[in-house]
């Protein structure tokens, strides 16, 4: 039971650590929380399964049309809300995140109903490969490598090319940045973008593993959000780790000490990061000198 | 002779407030001479939101009852609110249905905590309830006057129901998945009930708390108990993804489960398929059901809301209400709180879609309990039932 309780904890870690990584484009470039992480990637998905159950589109080209519209909403959350709001300050940008969320909340009920549906998806949630003995879905291992690929990826891009370099100049010092000839509204629209497609990333695979409606976000996000704070909330590869720690950790929790309070274990990681290491475990801590 | 005259008007008009009665003597809540309000709360979004069908296809009833000229000359306004399943926004829809607009009775309402808000200060209100959509011992004990359950008691549902996998299936080795509040734990007192009364103990018993969304610990724990049969009493998603979490890792019982996730069109959307072979009760007729009523309700249903999935959690808005009109026929034009009551006492054995329904005055709290029979059914792979039993008493 115990390799297989890592095993699935790795799993179910993988779709913590892809919100994680949506919040933290967005944290790394703006310093802002983004509570509606979830229900933006919640609304693609249902954008996804509209195109494959209602048109019949094919999946690749519905995934293609999901990202183009995460997009599109990621920017106009950007654009409609957030460069509207005057003087902001971070904790006002996240209050305005929170009512975003509803508003998406809402809409989704509204729009789709409140039953659950199934995303028709082309890897089984089912199907098991074996892996030394252990057992893990396809979609499970899918997760995970395109977790592990996205976060690569990101690295990458964050360290080493002219854009990433400017976002992460954008987040050090606005000013600073608008100086050197950084277009700082153009690169915190592409920021929310980004961070709104990997949230249809994320949504889609969580779609899969289970079921579609529009709380589906709500656990996932809050375990996203301790994965970031566990790993740190401006590393990516400490977003992955952490998200890999918090699920192995939970499922060790619900197996040997007490299931009821599986839930509670991440709260529980955040306080404890909070108070011994706020920076994270891989991150390091961001002195603003005055 | 002044004196003499105003005596006999005084007498008049006492004579006739006397005949005339408390209709026209006095005003009550909710009951004009041509309209009925009515009132319902259900989950229209959130968690439990599927369930919140039931609440529209109350409305469906009350429609229908309107298209067909209403009861004793008075149609029926419906109120619909969403609550979202959480207590405190039941509570304040409660006094919004009595304070501002003034409802003659509530009808139906999703939920345990959330109908717990309200209860008391409904029946404080005198406010008739009929139908709390949970089958809990809440709604019966302590007896209230205005308050008739519907619903078959999740204990007695759950005792008989691991009875039938005991006995009739010969399942010994059995566990448990539940929702961790108290529609789930009453199902498991049923279980563990039954299996106390054959000395032996579930091989298993595992919870889920509603937010929780990752059920692989709770597959496996269910995998290594080495039960044959797992009886489950949760929301459609988690039954959804441990099914999931279970068939990855190849466990496959025989699953059973409570009349709660007896929408099994839904069911077997979501699982994929993997809903075939569950064994369930129900507590109304099957949605392709010829019964006379049946037919006649999805004739209405085509007309007035064709937007709406005729499926067992919208229709049994309509079998949480049936028995409540029936009431309100047999009061007559004289309707109160009281009148009501009385005439609903007089119900035995009255059956529209769902379960025969039984009341008399309340000496017993089982007097207020009106469903007292399920019948189980098996889900082929095509999503249609086969039904295994005819109706069976499950509360004595």
């Amino acid at each position: 039971m115990f390799g297989q309780l890592i095993v699935s904890g790795l799993a179910v870690g993988a779709c913590y650590a892809l919100l994680a990584i949506a919040m933290v484009i967005i944290y790394k470039t703006s310093e802002v929380l983004n509570f509606a992480q979830g229900e933006m990637a919640m609304v693609s998905t249902f954008v996804a399964f509209t195109l494959l159950d209602a048109y019949h589109v094919p999946f690749h080209w519905a995934a293609l049309l999901t990202f183009l519209f995460a997009i599109f909403l990621g920017i106009f959350f950007e654009i409609v809300f957030l460069r509207q709001a005057k003087d902001p300050t971070v904790i006002g940008l996240i209050i305005i995140t929170l009512g975003f969320e509803m508003i998406l909340m809402g809409f989704a009920g509204w729009k789709w109903g409140p039953d659950q549906r199934s995303l028709p998806f082309p890897i089984s949630n089912v199907e098991t490969y074996s892996i030394g003995g252990f057992l893990i879905s396809k979609i499970n291992f899918w997760t995970i490598f395109i977790t592990l690929i996205l976060m690569f990826s990101l690295f990458v891009f964050f360290r080493y090319t002219k854009l990433g370099i400017a976002m992460r100049a954008t987040q050090q010092n606005p000013l600073a940045a608008r100086v050197m000839g950084i277009r700082t509204k153009w690169i915190l629209s592409f920021t929310w973008a980004l961070s709104s497609m990997v949230g249809a990333v994320a949504g889609m695979l969580i779609a899969a593993l289970g079921v579609l409606d529009p709380p589906m976000m709500m656990d996932p996000l809050l375990k996203g959000f301790a994965s970031g704070v566990l790993g740190g909330m401006t590393s990516l590869p400490g977003t992955a780790v952490g998200g890999a720690i918090l699920g192995i950790i939970e499922n060790l929790f619900g197996g040997y000490v007490s299931l009821a309070f599986k839930s509670v274990v991440a709260f529980l990681i955040i306080v404890l990061m909070l108070c011994i290491r706020p920076s994270g475990l891989l991150a390091k801590h961001y002195v603003k000198k005055v | 002779m002044v004196t003499r005259t105003l005596v006999v008007i005084g007498l008049m008009i006492m004579a006739v407030c006397l005949i005339a009665g408390p209709a026209s003597g006095q005003k009550v809540r909710g009951v004009t001479d041509t309209e009925i309000l009515i009132g319902q709360w259900g989950p229209q979004t959130g968690p439990a939101a599927p369930w919140g069908a039931v609440a529209r296809g109350t409305d469906l009833l009350v429609k229908i009852i309107n298209e067909e000229g209403g009861i004793h000359g008075r149609k029926f306004k419906y109120f619909l609110r969403d609550d979202s399943y959480q207590p405190a926004k039941t509570k304040a829809i409660a006094k919004e249905f009595v304070e501002q607009i003034g409802v003659f009775a509530v009808v139906g309402g999703v939920g345990v905590a959330t109908g717990m808000t309200a209860r008391d200060y409904l029946m404080e209100n005198r406010v008739p309830w009929y139908g709390p959509v949970t089958g809990v011992y809440n709604w019966i004990t302590p007896i209230q006057k205005y308050l008739f359950a519907l619903y078959p008691l999740y204990d007695d549902e759950a005792f008989n129901l691991t009875g039938y996998l005991y006995e009739k299936l010969g399942y010994k080795k059995i566990a448990m998945f539940y929702q961790n509040d108290d529609y789930g734990k009453q199902g498991v007192m049923g279980v563990e009930r039954y299996l106390l009364k054959k000395n032996i103990k579930l091989v298993e018993k595992v919870s889920a708390e509603v937010t929780d969304r990752d059920l692989s610990t709770h597959a496996l724990k269910l995998k290594n108990s080495g039960a044959e049969a797992v009886i489950m009493w949760t929301m459609p998603t988690h039954a959804a993804l441990i099914l999931a979490e279970t068939a990855k890792i190849g466990f496959k019982p025989q699953w059973a489960t409570s009349n709660t996730l007896s929408d099994s069109a839904l069911m077997m959307q979501i699982t994929k398929g993997l809903w075939a072979g569950m064994i369930n009760s129900f507590f109304g007729e099957l949605p392709d059901s010829n019964h006379p009523l049946m037919v006649k309700y999805r004739e209405w249903h085509k007309k007035l809301a064709p937007q709406e999935r005729w499926g067992v959690f919208y229709y049994a808005g309509i079998i949480f209400a049936e028995p409540f009109f029936e009431g309100v026929r047999r009061a007559g034009r004289n309707l109160t709180p009281e009148t009501w009551v009385s005439a609903m006492e007089t119900l035995k054995n009255w059956q529209g879609i769902g379960p025969p329904v039984s009341y008399s005055k309340p000496n017993h709290p089982m007097d207020r309990q009106g469903g007292k029979h399920v019948f189980y059914g098996k889900v082929k792979p095509d999503g249609n039932i086969q039904r295994l039993t005819d109706w069976i008493q499950i509360t004595k």
